[in-house]
């Protein structure tokens, strides 16, 4: 940060940052294997090398002491705009509808409403079709619920919950991605003129081929392997890749990527919390890698504050 | 055949939630049409299958006996709630899965307590059944399923009816032509986004109109594509296996606008 002298100093200081992103995936099954309160089924464990990683990321996570985190998830789904969550505060179950069996979790969210209204606002002023969502009455996505859980299960830090516009699947890709990448923008620019300290949650998979049945015991970690090799190896790929900071190297692959691995990190968040930090070529933390019904799922961190782009609090 | 009433209808929350809008307003009116129509059939039991109840891992079923709240639409929750209450034809919707998974399609029950009905399954039972006591059998819309096992799925299901002796109504519920304005707009001038994409679903709604299944069938591949029909029209291929593959006559009750998409209302009569 350039500070030219004591007055430049206290604005900048005032100025809100992000001082790190996560790609914290979301399968329903990490909060089914750790059997929460909130969660209705019961398990016998499963999945711990991710569970594992996540725990890793709490760690971290609570030595930033974010004001905020910002989760883009894949299973709000929206057509008309980008919508923010805009109610204080929401509560209740959330029925994973595809896994209802593992995942039947009592929510209570206290949403950072006057960060998401700034974005909602920035967001539009760079030409996106932007929506509050004010109905207090929405049942959250379990991919919102699924990752800010496994970030962070104390629910004590405020949030912003940001749709899925389809825009990657409705138009072509790179125009799709494009939206995101003005989404991540508006973002960053909500949270500095809010001032808030922010993390950003790319709710999103890596490979995304999957089994098309369930194991008879979920848990059973006997039968969870990668459903598809090539789609591990770029999963491989592409961590080793960020794990070196080779993130311009990445986005250069990613329309392959998405194709051939199926990743559903085309739905935005990646791009989202990238561009919102700026595209840093840093290297990022990997707290862990494993496979959820076959998919690949990567816990990653870039903490800006480590890369000195951020301040620490 | 116990098939009694078949009934294809969008599943957009917009008739439901705004009907003041004239152009949704006209499609709720061709909805409470077609809701007169199946209540008249004497149906024992109404078949419903949605294409916005994904599923990807098997098929699945509900099975819940009695499902009571308020949904919000994901998408349109400006315009208000979605209360429901719907209850389930257990003892055919667990027949049902028994046969399926016979038939090598594996299926579940869902039975649980806040599942979300999606939107699709809260506004056709709004419209066409009511508040009538007519209990539903709702089935999902795996997205990994083909049009071939969506209507063997449904030919499943009415054979399982009429081994119990049901009067089953059938509901197919989805749209059109799948294009939409992705951007804010006045929604009184509401209008199929795409002009290519209206020729089409006019096309196909005549087809229909004239029980011309082969004729359906022929454009069916080339409509899905170039006017990118939701979920490729695959409640249609679930209403024609219900219906055994033809039916005796349809009347398309209305047809119009969801913000750029297209969705009709279109009352099929079985064959005697």
């Amino acid at each position: 940060m350039q500070m030219s002298g004591s007055g430049e100093l206290e604005r900048d200081m005032a100025e809100g940052q992000i001082v790190a992103g996560y790609l914290a995936p979301h399968p329903p099954h990490l909060v089914y294997g750790e059997n929460p309160p909130q969660n209705e089924p019961e398990s016998q464990g499963g999945w711990e090398q991710l569970r594992w990683a996540y725990e890793r990321a709490r760690a971290t996570l609570d030595e930033l002491k974010p004001d905020v985190l910002l989760v883009h998830s894949p299973h709000w789904i929206t057509q008309q705009g980008h919508h923010f969550l805009g109610v204080k505060e929401l509560s209740g179950k959330s029925v994973d509808p595809i896994f209802p069996n593992l995942f039947r979790y009592s929510f209570n969210l206290d949403v950072d409403v006057e960060l998401a209204e700034a974005c909602c606002e920035e967001a539009r002023g760079l030409g996106l079709t932007t929506k509050m969502m004010r109905n207090p009455n929405f049942r959250v996505d379990y991919g919102t619920i699924t990752t800010l859980h496994m970030m962070r299960p104390q629910w004590d830090i405020p949030v912003v919950g940001i749709s899925a516009n389809n825009s990657p699947y409705y138009l072509k890709l790179d125009e799709g991605l494009e939206e995101m990448d003005r989404l991540g923008k508006a973002t960053a620019e909500a949270i500095r003129k809010t001032g808030r300290r922010a993390v950003l949650l790319a709710s999103n998979t890596l490979c995304h081929w999957h089994f098309h049945e369930e194991p008879e015991i979920p848990e059973d970690m006997s039968k969870e392997h990668p459903q598809d090799y090539a789609g591990y190896l770029w999963d491989m790929k592409i961590i080793d890749l960020l794990r070196q900071g080779k993130t311009d190297e990445v986005f250069e692959l990613l329309p392959d990527f998405i194709q051939e691995a199926f990743a559903e990190i085309k739905s935005g968040a990646f791009t989202w919390m990238f561009s919102a930090m700026g595209y840093p070529n840093i290297p990022a933390e990997l707290h862990g890698y494993g496979t959820v019904i076959g998919t690949g799922n990567a816990v990653m961190e870039w903490n800006l504050i480590k890369a000195g782009l951020a301040q620490a609090a | 055949m116990p098939v009694v009433s078949a009934f294809l209808v969008p599943g957009s929350p917009l008739p439901m939630v705004k009907r003041d809008n004239p152009p949704w307003g006209a499609l709720a009116e061709a909805m409470d049409v077609a809701g007169e129509r199946l209540r008249a059939s004497n149906a024992d039991t109404v078949l419903v299958y949605s294409t916005q109840w994904f599923a990807v891992l098997d098929e699945l079923w509900q099975t819940r006996a009695h499902s009571v709240g308020t949904h919000v639409d994901e998408n349109w929750h400006e315009f208000g709630d979605l209360p429901f209450d719907i209850r389930a034809d257990q003892e055919m919707a667990e027949a049902c899965i028994a046969a399926a998974i016979e038939a090598g399609v594996k299926s579940k029950a869902v039975d649980y307590d806040h599942f979300p009905i999606d939107t699709g399954t809260i506004v056709a039972k709004q419209f066409l059944v009511g508040d009538a006591d007519i209990p539903l059998v709702i089935c999902a819309n795996n997205l990994y399923h083909d049009g071939e096992t969506t209507e063997t799925i449904a030919r499943i299901a009415v054979q399982e009816g009429d081994k119990l002796g049901r009067r089953v109504a059938v509901a197919g519920v989805g749209g059109l032509s799948g294009s939409f304005f992705r951007h804010e707009i006045d929604i009184a001038d509401d209008h199929v986004a795409v002009p290519a994409e209206d020729a089409w679903n006019r096309k196909v709604l005549d087809l229909i109109a004239a029980a011309d299944v082969e004729g359906l069938r022929a454009a069916w591949p080339d409509y899905a594509r170039e006017a990118k029909a939701d979920m490729g029209f695959k409640q249609m291929a679930f209403l024609l296996g219900a219906l055994g593959g033809s039916y005796a006559s349809a009347d398309v009750l209305g047809y119009g606008p969801l913000y750029g998409t297209g969705g009709a209302v279109a009352h099929i009569t079985p064959n005697g």
